[in-house]
Order: C-alpha cells, then sequence, then structure tokens
C-alpha cells in the first residue's frame, strides 16, 4: 500500500515544493523591505534546526536536548573553510555537512542506546561538552569571541552572494530543497520504521528491525539537516558563535516545536514562525520581553495544551468528519495520535 | 528607574511604530523615513536581560542623558537626536538581527554599539555590510581595532583598549613591586579569551619593567561562576605575595566577599584589572581598604567639575553612579555630535566617518585637554588609565596615580609590530 | 597534572583541612538546592527546571528580608518559606496541568517562568550587582583547625545543609509520612484510594523541594552576587549532580555533591584545567554505565 503511495506523494510534494519556493521569492518582490527578507533568513536558519530535531522528536520519539550542538558546528565548519580562501561556498557546504554528520555519528552511536530521559540527558552533557570545546579551542573558534574577521561570500556560477536579494534566494532555495529532502525520508519505509519504533520499540525489534542503527541513521541524518540551519546563519551573519552550542538555542528549538505541533510534518515551521514574529514584535515593544515571552507560552502551553499546528489540525479534522470532535481531553494521552502520513498535507500552512 | 524608563521610551516607541509603519508601506525606501523626519535617529543594540543587563541599562541611561543635553542645547542644525534602543539578550546572532532591523526598518543613521564580546565583532560584520557610523562602545578586546584585517572604514571603538590597560598595568604593578619588594604573584582570572589575554598582557609587561616579578601559579575560575571557594584556599595554599585578578562584575564582587571569610587580603597585596567600576565597589559590603584598582570611573578622577557634574546628572537618570560603559558611551554621544556639526548634519556614514577620525574633543573624561579618536586604527587615547587605591568611603577609590599616553603609545606600537598588526 | 602538589597537600594536615572543608563548602550548598530538584523529581516524576529559578528567588527574598528586618534569621526563614510557598502555588495553579503529559510540556512551562522570574526580578531590584552582607555574627576571623582556616560563616552553611539534608532523609524513611510519600511516588491510585489527599500531597512535595531550593538562596545571599539570571549556573551544576546520583536519589544526590565538590577542591590542586570537562565527561561516563545513577533505581 506504501509503495503505492510513495511515487505521487514524492510528485505531489516536488510540486509543493516548487510552489513554496516559488512564493518565497516573490514575496521580498512584492515587498521589497530588507527586513522583510532578513526575517525570513532567520526563519529558514532555525525552521531547518526545528523541522531537524522533530525528525528526532515527533517521528522517531528521541527527545534530544542537545541538537544544537550540530547546528554550531554545521555554523564553525563552514565558517572555517570558507575563511581559508581556498573554498567554495558549495564545497564548503558540503564539507560542513558531512563533517556534522561524521560527529553526529559519533556522539550518536553512544547516545542511541540510552533510553528515553537519559537519552535527553546524554544528549545534553555531548552539547555542552562541544560549546566548552568551541570556548577553550581559542586559537581555532576564537573562543568566546567567536569567528571574527567575517566570512567570504565569493560568487557561484556568476551568483553574486554579497547582493543581500541573491543571498536570500540562495538560503531559500536550499532551505525549500532540506524541507524536500526531510520529507521524503518521514514518508519513506524508513520512516515508517521509525514511527514504528517510536510507537512500539518491543514490536519493532520483534519484527527483526535494528533499532539502534535506524535510531542512528535518523540522528545522523537530523543532524545533518541542522548543521544546513547553522551554516546558513554563519553565511548570513558572516561569523560563528559559541552562542549556537549553548543548551539555550537547543532550547529554543524544542519550544518551537511544541509551540506549533509534533504530530504535523510542518508543525515545527508554524512554531518556528510564531516564536520569531513574537521576539521580533516584542522586542520592538519592550525590553521586558521575557515577562511577553513566557506570558504568551503559560497560555498557549495552558490554555492549548498542544502545539497550535496539532489544534488547527485537529479542529479541521473535527470538521471534515463531522463528528463530535474531542481534542485536548483532560486524560493525559500516553499513545499519540496516531501518525497521518498523507493527511497531514492538508492542513500545511506557510 | 521604572518611571524613567516608561517616560523615556514612550516617544521613541510611538516613532518606531511611525518608523515600522513607514517602512512596510513606503517598502524599498526605508530610509526616506529617517531623512525626512526631524530627528536623527541613532540605534543602540545592546544587552538588556540577564546577568548582565547593567551593561545595557547603563549605556542606554548615558545616551539618553547626552542626548537630551545636545538636544536641549539646539541639536544639530535644528535637529535632534534620537535614541532607540534594543536588547540583544546577550546573543551574537540577536545583536546581528537588531542591528540590521535598527538600520534597515527603523531608519537610524548611527549605531551605538553596546554589545560586549562576541556580539560586538557581530555588529562590526553587518557595518560592514550596511556602511553607517558606528561606535562600539563596550568591547575592550585590542583586536577589534588593531587588527588590520578587522578594518571596517565606517567602525570605531570609543571605549578603553585591552593593550592600553595593560601597559598602564604593568607598570602601576612594576612600580609597586620594586618598592615593596612583591616577587611572588599569582592571578585569578575567569577562564574565557578576554580573562586570558588580559592576564597574560599585564604579566608580559609587569615582567617587562620589574623582571623579578615570578609567577608562581595561574587559576581560572569559570566565568560566571559563582562560588570562588576553590581558587581562594588555592591561593592560600600558594602564598604569593600579590595576586593579580581580571574578574569583573559580579563576578568580583562575589569573589572579594568570599575572599574577606578568609581575611585574604591581610597577607596579599591585590591588583584588580575590573574592582574600579562603581557598581561593583557599592554592591561590595566590606570593601577591604588598600586594594589596587585600574581605574574604571570615578567621579573625582580626571578631577573636573564637568566629570563631577555628568556623575550627578548620569545617577539621576539611572539611580547609581555611572559604569565604565556609561563614560565610553556618553563619550561616544559626544564624539557623534561633533562629527555632525563638522558634516553639517549630513549623516552619510563615509562622511562620518571622516569627521571622525583624528578628531579630538575636550570630554570631562580626557587626562589632559582632550581625547582623541585616532585616525590610523579608529581606536581612543587620552583616556583615564590610572590606577588608585580603594579607600572604605565613596567614591571608594583614591590617590590614582596616571601612566603617560606617550609611553602607552610606544609600547602599543612595539606590540603592534610583534603582532603582526603593524 | 601535578600530582606531586596533590601528594604534599594531601600530606600536609593545614592544606588538607582547608581543601577538605572546600570541598565541603562546595558540595553541601550544592547538595541543598539538589535535594530539592531530587525529591521532586522522585515523587512528582518531573523535573523542575525552574528550580535554579527559585534558588534566586530565595536569595531576592533573603536580601529584602535582610533590608527590612537586620535580621538573618528572618532573611533565611524569608527566603526558605517564601520560596516553599511560591512553589506550591507554581505547582497548584500552572504544574498540576501538565502532570502526566509529555515532558516537553513541562519543560516548556518551567521556561517560561523562569523568563518571567528572571525579568520580574529586574524590574524589582535592577540589573545592579546585589550582595546581602555577612551578618555581624559571622564577621569573624576564621576558625583555625590543625593549621588550615575554615570561615565562620561557611561552617555554619554546611551545617545547616548536613541537618536539612538528615531530616529530608529521616522523615522520607522513618516517618509516617514519609512512608505515604514513598508510596505516592510509587502507586499513586493506591494511595488516594486509601482516601488520602493526594493532591495536598504533591502540592507540599512540590513545596518542600521548593523550599530546599529557596533556603540554599538564602544561604548563598551573604556571599554570592545577586543578579537576574544568577540561577542558571546553579540549575546546570544541580542537573549534572542529580544525573550522577541518580534522580530521585536523596542520597544519590548527597554522594555525588561530595564528589563534584571534593573534584573541584583537589582538582584545583591536582588538575586545574579539566574540572570542568572532568564533570561532564562524569556525567557521560555514569549515564553510558549505569544510566539510573550512581544511587539511583533502575528506570521504571
Amino acid at each position: 500500500m506504501r509503495s503505492g503511495l510513495l511515487s505521487p506523494g514524492l510528485l505531489r510534494d516536488v510540486a509543493f515544493a516548487i510552489a513554496a519556493l516559488a512564493l518565497l521569492l516573490v514575496l521580498p518582490m512584492a515587498f521589497p523591505a530588507p527586513a522583510l527578507r532578513d526575517f525570513l533568513i532567520y526563519f529558514f536558519a532555525y525552521g531547518l534546526l526545528a523541522m531537524s530535531l522533530n525528525l528526532l522528536v515527533g517521528l522517531t520519539g528521541l527527545v534530544s536536548f542537545g541538537h544544537a550542538a550540530y547546528f554550531a558546528t554545521g555554523a564553525y565548519a563552514f565558517g572555517l573553510l570558507m575563511q581559508t580562501g581556498r573554498v567554495s561556498i558549495p564545497l564548503a557546504m558540503l564539507a560542513a555537512v558531512g563533517g556534522t554528520a561524521l560527529v553526529a555519528l559519533v556522539i550518536g552511536a553512544i547516545c542511541v542506546r540510552l533510553k528515553e530521559i537519559y537519552f535527553s540527558f546524554i544528549t545534553l552533557a555531548f552539547q555542552m561538552f562541544i560549546h566548552s570545546v568551541i570556548v577553550t579551542w581559542v586559537s581555532l573558534t576564537g573562543g568566546d569571541q567567536g569567528l571574527r574577521g567575517g566570512i567570504p561570500r565569493p560568487p557561484i556560477l556568476g551568483l553574486d552572494l554579497n547582493d543581500a536579494r541573491v543571498l536570500y534566494g540562495a538560503c531559500a532555495a536550499v532551505f525549500v530543497l532540506c524541507i524536500l529532502a526531510m520529507r521524503q525520508v518521514s514518508q519513506s519505509p524508513f520512516g515508517y520504521t521509525l514511527r514504528m519504533i517510536r510507537d512500539n520499540p518491543a514490536r519493532a525489534n520483534f519484527l527483526g528491525v535494528d533499532v539502534t542503527a535506524m535510531k542512528l541513521g535518523i540522528f545522523v541524518f537530523a543532524a545533518a539537516m541542522a548543521s544546513v540551519g547553522g551554516l546558513i546563519l554563519a553565511l548570513f551573519v558572516s561569523g560563528a558563535y559559541p552562542e549556537f552550542a549553548f543548551w539555550t538555542t537547543s532550547g529554543e528549538a524544542i519550544f518551537m516545536i511544541m509551540l506549533g505541533g509534533t504530530t504535523i510534518f510542518l508543525g515545527p515551521l508554524v512554531g518556528t514562525l510564531l516564536l520569531q514574529t513574537l521576539n521580533h514584535f516584542v522586542t520592538i515593544y519592550t525590553e521586558h520581553h521575557g515577562l511577553v515571552l513566557g506570558t504568551v507560552i503559560l497560555v498557549i502551553v495552558l490554555g492549548l495544551r498542544r502545539g497550535l499546528a496539532d489544534v488547527v489540525y485537529d479542529w479541521l479534522q473535527g470538521r471534515r468528519t463531522t463528528r463530535p470532535n474531542t481534542p485536548a481531553g483532560p486524560t493525559p494521552e500516553g499513545a499519540e495520535p496516531a501518525p497521518l502520513p498523507d493527511g497531514a498535507l492538508k492542513s500545511r500552512i506557510v | 528607574m521604572g518611571t524613567n524608563t516608561v517616560s523615556s521610551r514612550a516617544p521613541s516607541r510611538r516613532q518606531v511604530l511611525g518608523g515600522l509603519a513607514a517602512g512596510a508601506a513606503v517598502t524599498g525606501f526605508p530610509h526616506v523615513a529617517g531623512a525626512q523626519a526631524k530627528a536623527i535617529r541613532v540605534g543602540m543594540p545592546t544587552i538588556l536581560s540577564g546577568r548582565v543587563a547593567i551593561l545595557g541599562t547603563s549605556s542606554r541611561a548615558a545616551a539618553q542623558l547626552a542626548f537630551r543635553q545636545i538636544n536641549e542645547a539646539g541639536g544639530i542644525n535644528g535637529r535632534t537626536l534620537e535614541l532607540i534602543d534594543r536588547d540583544s539578550k546577550g546573543r551574537p546572532d540577536e545583536a546581528a538581527k537588531v542591528t540590521r532591523d535598527l538600520i534597515n526598518n527603523d531608519g537610524c543613521e548611527i549605531i551605538i554599539d553596546g554589545e560586549a564580546s562576541s556580539g560586538a565583532f557581530a555588529v562590526h560584520e553587518v557595518i560592514r555590510d550596511l556602511p553607517v557610523l558606528c561606535l562600539h562602545t563596550c568591547s575592550e578586546t585590542s583586536s577589534l581595532s588593531a587588527d588590520p584585517k578587522l578594518h571596517v572604514k565606517t567602525a570605531f571603538r570609543c571605549a578603553r583598549q585591552g593593550i592600553h590597560d595593560a601597559v598602564a598595568g604593568g607598570t602601576y604593578a612594576a612600580r609597586n613591586a620594586k618598592a615593596k619588594g612583591l616577587k611572588r604573584w599569582m592571578t585569578c582570572s575567569p577562564d574565557y579569551a578576554y580573562g586570558r589575554d588580559n592576564t597574560a598582557e599585564f604579566l608580559e609587561f609587569a615582567k617587562m619593567f620589574e623582571p623579578s616579578i615570578e609567577t608562581v601559579d595561574q587559576v581560572w575560575p569559570k566565568l560566571f561562576a559563582p562560588d570562588y571557594t576553590e581558587s581562594i584556599t588555592k591561593i592560600l595554599q600558594t602564598k604569593p605575595q600579590a595576586v593579580y585578578s581580571a574578574l569583573w562584575g559580579g563576578d568580583l564582587v562575589a569573589f572579594i566577599e568570599q575572599s574577606n571569610l578568609y581575611r585574604l587580603f591581610n597577607s596579599i597585596t591585590m591588583f584588580s584589572g575590573g574592582l574600579g567600576d562603581p557598581p561593583v565597589l557599592t554592591a561590595i559590603k566590606q570593601l577591604p581598604p588598600g586594594l589596587n584598582t585600574a581605574y574604571r570611573y570615578n567621579r573625582n578622577y580626571p578631577a573636573k567639575p564637568a566629570n563631577a557634574a555628568f556623575a550627578d546628572a548620569f545617577a539621576k537618570i539611572a539611580g547609581h553612579e555611572p559604569t565604565n560603559w556609561a563614560w565610553q558611551v556618553y563619550l561616544g554621544c559626544l564624539f557623534i555630535a561633533e562629527a555632525l556639526k563638522r558634516t553639517n548634519g549630513r549623516t552619510e556614514g563615509t562622511a562620518l566617518a571622516g569627521a571622525l577620525k583624528g578628531m579630538s574633543i575636550a570630554a570631562p573624561f580626557a587626562v589632559g585637554d582632550t581625547i582623541t579618536m585616532r585616525d590610523s586604527d579608529h581606536t581612543i587615547i587620552g583616556y583615564p588609565v590610572a590606577w588608585g587605591r580603594t579607600v572604605p568611603k565613596a567614591p571608594f577609590v583614591e590617590d590614582f596615580s596616571d601612566v603617560g599616553w606617550g609611553k602607552i603609545v610606544e609600547l602599543e606600537t612595539q606590540w603592534k609590530k610583534s603582532k603582526g598588526y603593524a | 597534572m601535578n600530582l606531586e602538589a596533590l601528594v604534599d597537600c594531601l600530606s600536609s594536615a593545614s592544606c588538607a583541612v582547608t581543601q577538605v572543608s572546600t570541598g565541603l563548602i562546595v558540595g553541601m550548598l550544592l547538595f541543598l538546592v539538589t535535594s530539592g530538584l531530587s525529591l521532586i523529581f522522585g515523587v512528582l516524576g518531573i523535573i523542575n527546571f525552574t528550580h535554579g529559578a527559585f534558588y534566586m528567588m530565595g536569595a531576592y527574598f533573603a536580601f529584602t528580608a535582610y533590608a527590612l528586618t537586620g535580621s538573618f534569621l528572618a532573611s533565611m526563614a524569608a527566603g526558605a518559606i517564601g520560596v516553599g510557598l511560591f512553589g506550591m502555588a507554581f505547582e497548584r495553579l500552572v504544574m498540576s496541568r501538565v502532570y502526566g503529559r509529555d515532558i516537553l510540556m513541562q519543560l516548556l512551562v518551567c521556561y517560561a517562568m523562569i523568563l518571567i522570574l528572571d525579568d520580574g526580578v529586574k524590574i524589582l531590584y535592577g540589573g545592579e550587582y546585589r550582595m546581602m552582607g555577612m551578618p555581624d555574627v559571622f564577621a569573624l576571623p576564621p576558625v583555625e583547625i590543625a593549621g588550615g582556616f575554615v570561615p565562620g560563616y561557611y561552617l555554619f552553611m554546611v551545617g545547616v545543609a548536613l541537618a536539612a539534608g538528615l531530616v529530608l532523609w529521616l522523615g522520607i524513611n522513618r516517618t509516617r509520612l514519609g512512608k505515604i510519600v514513598r508510596a505516592l511516588a510509587i502507586n499513586p491510585q493506591m494511595v488516594g484510594a486509601l482516601g488520602i489527599n493526594t493532591t495536598l500531597l504533591y502540592a507540599g512535595v512540590f513545596g518542600l523541594g521548593s523550599l530546599l531550593a529557596g533556603l540554599a538562596g538564602a544561604l548563598a545571599a551573604p556571599i554570592r552576587t545577586l543578579t537576574p539570571g544568577m540561577g542558571v549556573s546553579i540549575l546546570i551544576e544541580s542537573f549534572i549532580v542529580t544525573v550522577i546520583g541518580g534522580m530521585g536519589s536523596i542520597a544519590g544526590a548527597f554522594l555525588a555533591a561530595l564528589l563534584i565538590g571534593f573534584t573541584r577542591a583537589f582538582g584545583a590542586i591536582g588538575f586545574p584545567l579539566f574540572v570542568d570537562g572532568l564533570m561532564f565527561a562524569l556525567m557521560a561516563l555514569v549515564l553510558v554505565v549505569k544510566p539510573s545513577g550512581l544511587l539511583g533505581r533502575e528506570a521504571a
């Protein structure tokens, strides 16, 4: 049944991706304020971080507290390679993603053996370790002052990335490509195996699935995708900073996916958009953004008790099936709502 | 403080709204909004939350004070200066973002960068991209202005520079070491790039001037560590004659109070790079007398009426004595106003940078007559780099002894050559 | 590495006394914070990420009470009881609504609370550095023990932490109420079925855990700088201690806090630059070898 769906699914995804990219490219032309482009580039970077984290949290049930470590390794590896002045941007990107995948392979091999909360703790420990390496290894990374001196942007294929509009276009294309890749992974047989591991690891094991290898696979892939987010940010701010690897960055990614919701594929992007927008405007109007942001989060969590995209999705589902819907019941749900592979498409926002 | 903040923010908030609306509606020409407005907008990315919030709040108060005075004196060709501050929460990527927003969206034509360490470098890169005039008023890292590779045409540093303090500190330490026979030294500095560089440079110059100085041990507590007991007992074990520390801010307050419990300063001569900052001195409940400290700010030094007047006016706005950051920001505002006068109110980055290069102004903080924005590397000289001793009564530090700027510049040049910067 | 210095130190009484006391001083305050975190996890099964912020509140409450009354006892009481009550309110109004939900929801709620509390402190007290000041009772020269020196205040602080830990341990293991609390941790339905008000118990345990954080904050107020956001580093440290000692184990927290304390005290002599890395390495090692921690029960 699945293989039958896969091909039209892919076509639909590609069509959707092309439409999304076109929209992203047209948007700044319709509203040519530089601030909109800036905002969207940050959205791409953190969106990739949140989306890739959700491959672990939502898809596989691995709650990582240390995902930003790979966001940072991507940024630093890319920045350092570009600063040598001998590498082209695409090559540096590939090397940074590959290097991060390698780091994730080593760390992941240790981490994925641990269960539940202990997995969370050890990912956090490794993240703090990577952060302290960045801060301590001053001769390479510049320590707490970050990678200084700017990251050069030599032209690729005649495209001058120093032009803010071209830079934006390139980031948008990379972003959409990565989202498409993540979509394919989550819809592949591998992706369904991961869902099975999340819902019932014992059964998966019984069916002969190598649970550890599968988890490691998605851990490495998610890390690679996070590193793309990191290098987009590094390219844009023309530097890399140890704060990228601090636990607060991982924390923020978690809040993005929780705000958006973990069950719908693009939910984390909704959360990213929400948090970025909130942060943007609250920072402008008040210095007490902690108070405002904290209150908003509390209201959403206590009021809706779930991610925004999940709520909207349930509401749509409820209307569609016209059954008396029971969203956010008071009973704590041990088992998550069943994964909704194709239905999820209908409620894609963004 | 609360009412102050609100009343001073209220107009800027409204204007920000206007700026946003203009930015969104007239999209593509955000600068128009700024150019047509009567006020010249100056943006300030800084840290207003978390552990070093006082950095941002005192920087902001100093800029508000300076702008009010400039505007009351008639502004710049009839135009007023308006401050728009924004919190980066201590995150460099956020600092880059708000700086871009301030320039692109809010029509800020000048940036006062109140960011620490990594944030300052992030803002520096933004200015490379969007070349408005930028004054760094917080980062003391020497390479920001000394390294020609990092040079940005419209970016200047209006803050103390690590290497200047190191020469002055080394000279003062050597003088004391010779007079009192202090040979065995230890250091206790925070373990991060600034702490390590600062300590290494201090020792380098101290030993250059007094070769009998010997470093017997070094301890490196973590930055923002709440507890220094193991470092203090290590110092007790090693029994040095003198200790140098690059700790600053709240960390230093805790270190001094915890050292007091062990009566550490009864037997050891203390040299501190950060103790001279008034909020640190005021926070310490039992300030031991006779600790040596670098000048950060003092209302009685330089002993000028203008300096005392600044301290009084600042305290009225902020509710506490000026910080090191406060005088640097205030001085930066004076430089901006003078540069605008010389360009006849033109705000293009290159024009202002041209006016600022080599500019000397008679500031309340000048040791001599003026403080100069050096032409060659865009950093200030002629500001106080003196050392003094603590006393129990406000303003807590006195007996400042100065180091001549001629000597500092000479040794700085040598240092630059050794680093390959010149 | 400087093993020679380490051996030298251990063979001299004065150095040994000073460093052992340093280990206790560093470790015991950490234990006090961690015991509350561990208690809450052990009984309620949730990780209270606001614990560091509670510690901060304890310090500020103590600061205010001391400034108003000039009494050290009042400052300690204000820190401990004030935060304890706040913790109970927080549990009732906020935390209880996310019981049984995703751990991420709990994390999110706690994060929101940290943001609010940090900002609240900044609004009330400003961003300046604050120090409560040493009460006159303790303004004495350090006590000399076998050539080593220990400040009187630290002796008091270690004493309070030990006493609090002992009372907690006895309370849980030797009293009827403790038995109920232990039962609550294992089978809340059964406890509820016996007619015991579990809601009240949950709030009480959460309040007690918060009280311990507040007490630690109050004890720290005379010697540590008060700033908004001061709870962050404490949270991370106590988190490491909890994981190493075993989530939910008070005795484990005690052991791990001592371990960290002595590592830092003697590390400063023998291997000064490794101490931080060592803490993370220790945490990772414990997680790999025995995920439930030194004295923790196996994961349910």
